[in-house]
């Protein structure tokens, strides 16, 4: 079975680069974004099977990102994990409603964080097989 | 105020008090303008329609007598200053009435027009000084509480930094560490957690005083919640060596509150305990009911530590409050977590409080209101002046697909609730509140006025409805049965309260049942076992809708 395709949106470098090494380890590939208006373009060009996307970000946050993503039909499927420094009081539920998979705040166990990402894969792969 | 008219509102009900006041205004240096009237009613609408710079007021008017009479003014108007007009008679409540914000008060027939302007140009400056500290203070107060909820917040993103690559080393991802190497990183991950818990305590806390914590109560086991709570506790009890158990009554009926919230305050409670209590010692975590108070239900957690003394008593539930001998060596929080504690019960409708000796260990008891199930039932199950023949309990329940909840799973189920009681008659059938966490599977229940017969057209309802929701069919399968509550004819003496309750008992021996995967240390435990027999048999409608993700 070929690598799934993880696409690491934050725009803290130190950051990416953590969770870079972490997923690689767990024999995932993954692109990256630092921006919300990037986070679109790479996702539209890459075709990532997952998206783990922080809340704050320049250039469109995190919640614009979901809502662009729901609009266009090829990412719409795609399951996104939101891990954010972000209160979940005020907007776990909010990014649920936009169509997040789950809801992290950092900093986040890593285990949980890969459990999640390994079942949202797993649940999104028959959807992901029909034609669009 | 020098070039502008004072207005004033004369509430005064004596003709000739009223007229010697005018012409005391009037003699005065400064432009004041008038109004007069002489019962308390006319002077609120008057002070609605065109509020005055001061209200000149006496005290016993036709509709109001005494303190009354301006506390209803100050409760309407608290910004408009007030000046009492008092009798030779009263001028010991007109002092009373100064301690509680009135502004001033003269003694009518010694009134000079010197005095009387001088009081009034006071009564407003002083108003006003205290109405500009109310809002500086009230601004200092959110400006605080912004700056800590920002401040935790960016706190929290260099943390995460040291989280994550302290993690990557100790997980061998930048290469093997030597087991000295490894304690290292294993010290600076607890000082990252802690510090991580501090940051969470100090969002709470300023959350709790700004009145913006939520609570979302439901009807839940408290039993579930102690049981949640020591397993997670049991590893930190473990490494100090203390011991920790668990008491709960035979029978605690459900109580009405929110599960993450009260999972919160037992975890605080358990975890000071644990750290309050030398290794041998012991921890106990109970619920319980109390002959004294039948409306609620007692929850406690005792430890044998070194106790608390009398002082320490008083202040301990205070925010940053931390015990002055334990700062030096034992210092781990920031002194927030017993006023959560507080908070998050008060917001319950609950009470904590502590009894300890020094040197006796602690106990710590919060109690949480009971979920009266009869009566929510009452309207429903009796008709006229007797419970119905017939009562059905059906039960629904919605069970995830996948491990992964559904992202929308929280609003599939609420939806699902809403077309339940869409599904109902109002007034025969009741849909009971959610049971339960909100995480993973769903039960709900439905208290039916019909024979067992019957209510298979109910679930046949039921089904059909829910199994239109398409995103629900895509992600939970749905099991509905329904049991019959029997009872024996009472005895003709008893009440119908009574009746009532031994319904709402039935019904949540069922519900408790279902709920808790071992019923076994319960005293009527055969009664449940038959009642899960019970609903086994009756499954007739029991089937699945099975995954179709479109």
């Amino acid at each position: 079975m070929p690598k799934s395709k993880i696409l690491i949106v934050d725009d803290d470098p130190d950051l990416r680069r953590a969770l870079r090494l972490r997923l690689r380890a767990n024999n995932y590939d993954t692109v990256h974004a630092q921006d919300g208006y990037s986070a679109i373009s790479v996702a539209q060009k890459e075709h990532p099977d997952l998206i783990v996307l922080d809340l704050g970000l320049p250039a469109g946050d995190g919640f614009v990102v979901l809502e662009r993503l729901q609009r266009l039909d090829a990412l719409a499927g795609v399951p996104v994990v939101v891990l954010t420094a972000r209160d979940p009081q005020n907007n776990e539920e909010r990014a649920l409603k936009g169509g997040a998979a789950a809801f992290f705040q950092k900093p986040v166990d890593n285990a949980e964080l890969l459990d999640v990402i390994r079942a949202s894969l797993a649940d999104s792969r028959p959807a992901a097989a029909l034609p669009s | 105020m020098s070039d502008q008219a004072t207005r004033v509102l004369l509430i005064e009900d004596n003709p000739g008090d009223a007229d010697l006041v005018r012409l005391r205004l009037v003699e005065g240096k400064s432009l004041v303008e008038v109004t007069c009237v002489d019962r308390l009613a006319d002077g609120i609408a008057s002070l609605g329609l065109h509020p005055p710079s001061l209200v000149l007021l006496d005290l016993n008017l036709p509709d109001s007598h005494g303190a009354e009479t301006f506390r209803t003014v100050m409760a309407h108007s608290p910004d408009v200053p007030v000046v009492i007009l008092s009798g030779q008679d009263d001028e010991a409540l007109a002092l009373k009435a100064v301690h509680q914000g009135v502004q001033d008060y003269l003694v009518k027939g010694d009134i000079t027009s010197k005095q009387l302007e001088r009081a009034m140009r006071y009564a407003v400056e002083r108003q006003a000084l205290l109405r500009s500290l109310e809002i500086t203070r009230k601004q200092q107060l959110e400006f605080k509480n912004q700056f800590l909820s920002h401040v935790s917040h960016e706190l929290r993103t260099p943390l995460t930094c040291i989280h994550q690559y302290v993690t990557i080393l100790l997980d061998g991802l930048a290469g093997a560490m030597a087991p000295e190497q490894t304690d290292h990183l294993k010290t600076i991950l607890k000082s990252v957690n802690q510090l991580h818990a501090m940051i969470r305590d100090l969002l709470e806390a300023t959350r709790a005083e700004s009145g913006k914590i939520r609570v979302e109560p439901r009807c839940i086991s408290i039993g579930e919640l102690v049981h949640q709570a020591v397993t997670m506790m049991r590893p930190i009890a473990g490494e100090r060596q203390v011991g920790i158990e668990i008491g709960l009554d035979n029978r605690i009926p459900l109580v009405h509150a929110d599960p993450d919230r009260i999972l919160e305050v037992l975890i605080n409670l358990t975890d000071n305990a644990i750290k309050f209590t030398s290794p041998e010692g012991a921890v106990m975590v109970k619920a319980c009911m109390v002959a004294a108070d039948e409306d609620a239900v007692y929850v406690s957690v005792t430890d044998t530590g070194r106790g608390i003394s009398p002082d320490a008593k008083a202040l301990i539930f205070e925010r940053l409050y931390q015990d002055p001998e334990l700062i030096d060596n034992n210092r781990t929080g920031l002194g927030l977590g017993l006023f959560i504690c507080r908070e998050l019960v008060k917001l319950h409708g609950g009470k904590i409080w502590v009894a300890s000796e020094p040197g006796q260990g602690s106990t710590f008891t919060f109690t949480l209101p009971l979920y009266s199930l009869a009566k929510l039932l009452a309207p429903v199950i009796v008709h006229e002046g007797q419970i119905r023949d017939h009562i059905v309990l059906v039960k629904v329940e919605l069970a995830p697909l996948s491990k992964t909840l559904h992202g929308n799973w929280r609003e599939v189920w609420q939806q699902a609730i809403e077309t339940l009681r869409r599904c109902v008659y109002l007034d025969k059938d009741l849909v009971l509140p959610p049971m339960g966490g909100s995480a993973a599977a769903q039960t709900f229940f439905v208290v039916a006025s019909t024979d067992l017969e019957h209510s298979g057209i109910m679930m046949a309802r039921i089904r059909g409805q829910l199994e239109r929701n398409e995103e629900l069919k895509a992600c939970a399968t749905l099991v509905i049965s329904a049991v019959p509550l029997a009872f024996a004819t009472p005895p003709a003496e008893t009440s119908l309260d009574k009746q009532v309750q031994a319904v709402a008992n039935r019904v949540t021996e069922i519900i408790m049942a279902g709920m808790e995967a071992a019923p076994a240390s319960r005293a009527n435990d055969h009664a449940i076992s038959n009642s899960i027999r019970q609903v086994q048999s009756i499954q007739k409608e029991s089937s699945k809708c099975q995954n179709q993700k479109s």
